[in-house]
C-alpha cells in the first residue's frame, strides 16, 4: 500500500480495471455457482431453469455415496494417480540426473531422441498398449493403468532443465569429498531439486486424476472405475440425475483444491518452469 | 581419455537412465513399432480374438487406401481442424487475461472507491433479497454478493484473487467440465438458453421496429470493417515483403488469415466445393509466388517487430475477428425474417451447426485462465522495462507498445503455446465427444481421436484404427515441423 493516495483519475481507472476483472471472474465462476446450486436441488427441480433450489438438499451429497461407490472410485483415482506420480518423479529424476550431470558418450543424442518422442501422439500407442495389456493379463488391473503413464519424456525434460540450474560447484565439492554418483544424486541434487520435483508431481497427479480414455478402456469391473469414468453413472441412458451428478462433480474436485491450496506458490513457479527453453 | 573410463561413464549414465528408459521402451517404443505393423494388417477383433485364431494377414496399404476413400475420415479430419480453430481464441484470451492482470499489479490500488462500490452492491443485493424473497431474485442477490466479495478480495490482494478464479476451471478439467457444460447447454433446462431466450426476445423486438435498417446496416457495417482489416493486413504484408526476411512465411500467414474465415463460414452454409477450390488455389499461388520471388535469403536483418511469430500471431487473432465479421454479413439479411417469428436460442449440442462452436466456447472458458495464462504472466514480467521507457520517450501509443514490444517479446511463449496447442488439439476431442455428444449430431463432433477409439475399441478393427492413428501421427509431425521451421525463428533467439 502506498503512502500517498492515488489521484482521482488514476483511482477511477484502477476501479474500472477491477470492475472489468470482477465481471470476468464472475463469468468464470458462474458455471461453478450453477453447479453447486444444482447439486442442492431435488430431482424434480433439476429440470427447472431457475438457479436456486427451493430449499437446499444437503442430503444429495449423502445420496451420492448410496447410489455409486463414490469413495471407492475416489480411492481408485487417488491410488492410481499417486503411484503414477511416485514412479514418474523417481524415474524421471534419475534420468534427468543422468542427462544433466553425468558425462557419457552419446548423451546429448539420446536426450534429443527422448525429446522428440514428446511429440508422439499418445493415441498411436493406445491400441497396441491395450493389446499388450491383454497379452499380459493386466486388463482391469491397477498395474495396467499405472504402468503406461509412469514413464514419460516430459518429466525427464522438466527435471533436467531444473537440474541444469543447480550450480555444479555443489556436486563437484561432494565428489571431491569422495561421494559416489548415487550419493551426489540422493544427497545433493535431489534435495535441491525439490521445487522441480513438486511441480512435476502436481502436474502428473492432476493429469492422471483427471484422465479418462485409458481408465475407460482398461477397467471392466465397476469396483475398479476411477472417478471420471464413475461420474458418468449419473449421466447415462439409464438415468439422468443432474442433482446427484453435480454433487459428485463438486466432491470430486476437492482433492485437487486441497493440493492447490497447499502448494500454490510452487505450482505457479513450476508452470513457468515448464516453458524454460531447452 | 581412455576407452576404459569412457565405457565406465557410459555404464554409470545408463544405470541412472535405466528405470525410465526401460518403461519408456516398453510402453512407448514397443507399442509404436507394433502400431506401425498393425496398420498394415487386417487385424480385426471379429476374426482374431480369444476364441478364433485366424492367421493375421499382411494387407499392404489397403487400410490406408480405405481410410482415404472413407468420407467419414475426411469429415472427422475436418471436425478436428475446425475445433483447432479455437486455439487463436484461447491464445488471445489467455494473453488478454495476463495483460489485464499485469496492469493491475503495476497500478496503485484504489481501495477506498472499491470498498464503496462493494458496499453499494451488497446493500442493493440485500434490498433485492428483502423485497423479493429467495425465489427468483435470490440469484441476483447471490451474484451481487459474489461480485462485491470478488471485487474487495481482488483489490486487497492486488489481483491474485482474479488469477486464482481464472485458474479454477483447471481443477475440473476433463470429464467434470464436460458433464457440467453438457447440463449448462441443455436447451430446455440449462441456464444458458434460459438467459439467452430473454436476451433474444429483446433483440427481435428491436429488429422488428425497423427490419430494413438492420437487414442492410449490419452486413454493410461488418463488410466495411472486414474490408478495412483486410486492407490493413495487405499493407502489412506488402511492407513485410519489402523488408524481406520473413516474406515467404508472412504471405502464407496472410493467405490463411483471409482464406480460413471465408472457407469456414461458407462451408457451414454448405457450399464447400467452390471454397475448397478457392483455398487450394490461394495456397498454391502462395507457394508458387513465394518460391519464385524469394527476396533475400532468410537473413539476419531483423528489427524488434519483424519475424514470423508476430505475423502468425496476427493471423491467429485476425481469423476469428474476420470470421465474426463475415458471419455478420451472412446473418444480416436473414435477421428480419427471423425476428418476425421470434429468434430461438440455438440447440447447442443437438444442432449440427452449433455443436462444434459450443464445444469451442466451453474450451475457451477453460483455456483463458489455464497454464497458458501463467506462462504469459511470466513472459510479461520478463520483458525489460527499458523497452517500454524508450517507447514512451518516442511517444508510442498503447497499440504500438503492444505490437512492437509486448507481442514480439512474447513470441517464444506464444510459439510454445501454439505448438503444444496444435499437438494436443489434433489428438483431442475424444473426451468431449464421449461424454457430451457421442460424436453427434450426425457426426458433427466426431474427431479423429474418437474415430480411432470407435474403430479400435468398439468395432474392433485394430488394423484400420492403427492406420488412422498413424495418419494422425504424420499430420501432427508435419504441423510441428512447419511450426519449428517457420515459427521458431524468433523463439529461439
Amino acid at each position: 500500500m502506498n503512502a500517498t493516495p492515488p489521484s482521482p483519475p488514476a483511482a477511477a481507472r484502477s476501479l474500472g480495471l477491477h470492475g472489468l476483472m470482477t465481471v470476468l471472474s464472475l463469468a468464470m465462476l458462474a458455471p461453478f455457482a450453477w453447479m453447486i446450486l444444482a447439486s442442492l436441488k431435488t430431482l424434480a427441480e433439476a429440470g427447472d431453469p431457475a438457479w436456486l433450489p427451493r430449499s437446499a438438499q444437503w442430503d444429495n451429497y449423502l445420496e451420492v455415496f448410496r447410489v455409486i461407490p463414490f469413495l471407492r472410485f475416489m480411492a481408485n483415482s487417488l491410488v492410481i494417480a499417486g503411484w503414477v506420480t511416485l514412479l514418474q518423479v523417481f524415474t524421471s529424476s534419475l534420468a534427468a540426473f543422468s542427462f544433466a550431470r553425468l558425462d557419457w558418450p552419446g548423451r546429448d543424442r539420446v536426450f534429443f531422441l527422448y525429446l522428440g518422442t514428446m511429440m508422439l501422439p499418445g493415441l498411436v500407442m493406445v491400441i497396441p498398449n491395450y493389446q499388450i495389456m491383454v497379452r499380459f493379463g493386466l486388463v482391469d488391473s491397477y498395474l495396467g493403468l499405472v504402468l503406461p503413464s509412469a514413464f514419460t519424456a516430459f518429466g525427464t525434460f522438466l527435471l533436467r532443465q531444473f537440474m541444469l540450474g543447480i550450480p555444479r560447484a555443489l556436486d563437484e565439492a561432494a565428489e571431491i569429498d569422495g561421494a559416489s554418483k548415487w550419493r551426489v544424486y540422493w544427497d545433493v541434487i535431489l534435495p535441491l531439486s525439490r521445487p522441480g520435483l513438486v511441480t512435476l508431481a502436481i502436474f502428473t497427479f492432476m493429469g492422471n486424476y483427471q484422465s479418462f480414455f485409458w481408465p475407460l478402456v482398461m477397467m471392466k469391473n465397476v469396483d475398479k472405475y476411477t472417478l471420471p469414468v464413475g461420474l458418468l453413472f449419473f449421466d447415462s441412458e439409464h438415468g439422468q440425475a443432474t442433482h446427484l451428478l453435480m454433487a459428485a462433480v463438486t466432491m470430486s474436485v476437492v482433492p485437487l483444491i486441497v493440493l492447490f491450496v497447499f502448494l500454490q506458490r510452487q505450482f505457479i513457479r513450476g508452470i513457468q518452469l515448464g516453458a524454460v527453453k531447452g | 581419455m581412455s576407452t576404459e573410463s569412457s565405457r565406465r561413464r557410459w555404464l554409470t549414465g545408463m544405470a541412472f537412465l535405466l528405470p525410465n528408459i526401460a518403461g519408456f521402451l516398453a510402453f512407448t517404443l514397443v507399442p509404436l513399432v507394433l502400431s506401425f505393423g498393425m496398420a498394415f494388417t487386417d487385424w480385426d477383433m471379429l476374426r482374431h480374438n480369444m476364441f478364433r485364431h485366424e492367421p493375421l494377414s499382411f494387407t499392404g496399404l489397403e487400410n490406408f487406401v480405405r481410410l482415404f476413400r472413407d468420407p467419414q475420415f475426411w469429415r472427422d479430419l475436418g471436425n478436428t481442424m475446425f475445433l483447432l480453430l479455437g486455439l487463436p481464441f484461447a491464445i488471445a484470451g489467455s494473453l488478454g487475461a495476463a495483460l489485464l492482470l499485469t496492469k493491475i499489479n503495476g497500478r496503485r490500488q484504489a481501495v477506498g472507491p472499491a470498498l464503496v462500490v462493494a458496499t453499494l452492491m451488497l446493500v442493493a443485493s440485500g434490498l433485492v433479497l428483502l423485497r423479493g424473497g429467495m425465489a427468483e431474485q435470490g440469484v441476483w442477490c447471490l451474484f451481487g454478493t459474489l461480485a462485491a466479495s470478488v471485487l474487495v478480495a481482488g483489490v486487497l490482494s492486488g489481483g491474485t484473487v482474479y488469477r486464482t478464479l481464472f485458474y479454477l476451471p483447471n481443477f475440473t478439467a476433463g470429464v467434470a467440465t464436460y458433464v457440467l457444460w453438457k447440463k449448462l447447454y441443455n436447451p430446455h433446462t440449462g441456464p444458458i438458453n434460459f438467459g439467452l431466450a430473454s436476451l433474444l426476445d429483446g433483440v427481435s423486438s428491436v429488429v422488428r421496429t425497423d427490419p430494413r435498417v438492420v437487414g442492410y446496416g449490419l452486413p454493410v457495417l461488418c463488410g466495411a470493417v472486414a474490408v478495412l482489416l483486410v486492407l490493413w493486413q495487405l499493407r502489412r504484408l506488402w511492407r513485410r515483403w519489402d523488408d524481406a526476411d520473413t516474406g515467404t512465411a508472412a504471405i502464407v500467414a496472410a493467405a490463411l488469415t483471409l482464406a480460413i474465415p471465408l472457407a469456414l463460414l461458407t462451408s457451414w452454409q454448405g457450399w464447400s466445393l467452390p471454397v475448397a477450390v478457392g483455398v487450394a488455389a490461394l495456397g498454391a499461388a502462395t507457394i508458387i509466388v513465394s518460391t519464385l520471388r524469394r527476396p533475400r535469403p532468410w537473413g539476419k536483418t531483423r528489427t524488434l517487430d519483424t519475424g514470423l511469430g508476430t505475423e502468425l500471431g496476427l493471423a491467429l487473432v485476425l481469423i476469428p475477428v474476420l470470421t465474426l465479421l463475415v458471419g455478420g454479413i451472412i446473418l444480416g439479411p436473414i435477421l428480419p425474417a427471423q425476428a418476425a417469428v421470434g429468434i430461438d436460442p440455438p440447440n447447442w449440442l443437438g444442432d449440427y451447426g452449433w455443436a462444434k462452436p459450443a464445444l469451442m466456447i466451453m474450451a475457451l472458458w477453460a483455456a483463458i485462465g489455464s497454464n497458458n495464462m501463467i506462462l504469459y504472466l511470466a513472459g510479461l514480467s520478463n520483458i525489460p522495462p527499458e523497452l517500454y521507457e524508450a517507447a514512451d520517450m518516442d511517444g508510442a501509443s498503447p497499440g504500438q507498445r503492444f505490437w512492437h514490444i509486448t507481442w514480439p517479446q512474447l513470441a517464444p511463449v506464444t510459439f510454445f503455446i501454439a505448438v503444444m496447442g496444435v499437438i494436443n488439439g489434433m489428438q483431442g476431442g475424444f473426451d468431449m465427444a464421449r461424454t457430451m455428444t457421442a460424436g453427434g449430431p450426425a457426426g458433427a463432433t466426431t474427431t479423429l481421436s474418437y474415430l480411432i477409439f470407435i474403430e479400435g475399441f468398439e468395432t474392433g478393427r485394430l488394423g484400420y484404427a492403427s492406420a488412422a492413428a498413424w495418419v494422425l501421427f504424420v499430420l501432427v509431425f508435419v504441423f510441428s515441423l512447419l511450426n519449428f521451421r517457420f515459427g521458431n525463428r524468433d523463439a529461439n533467439d
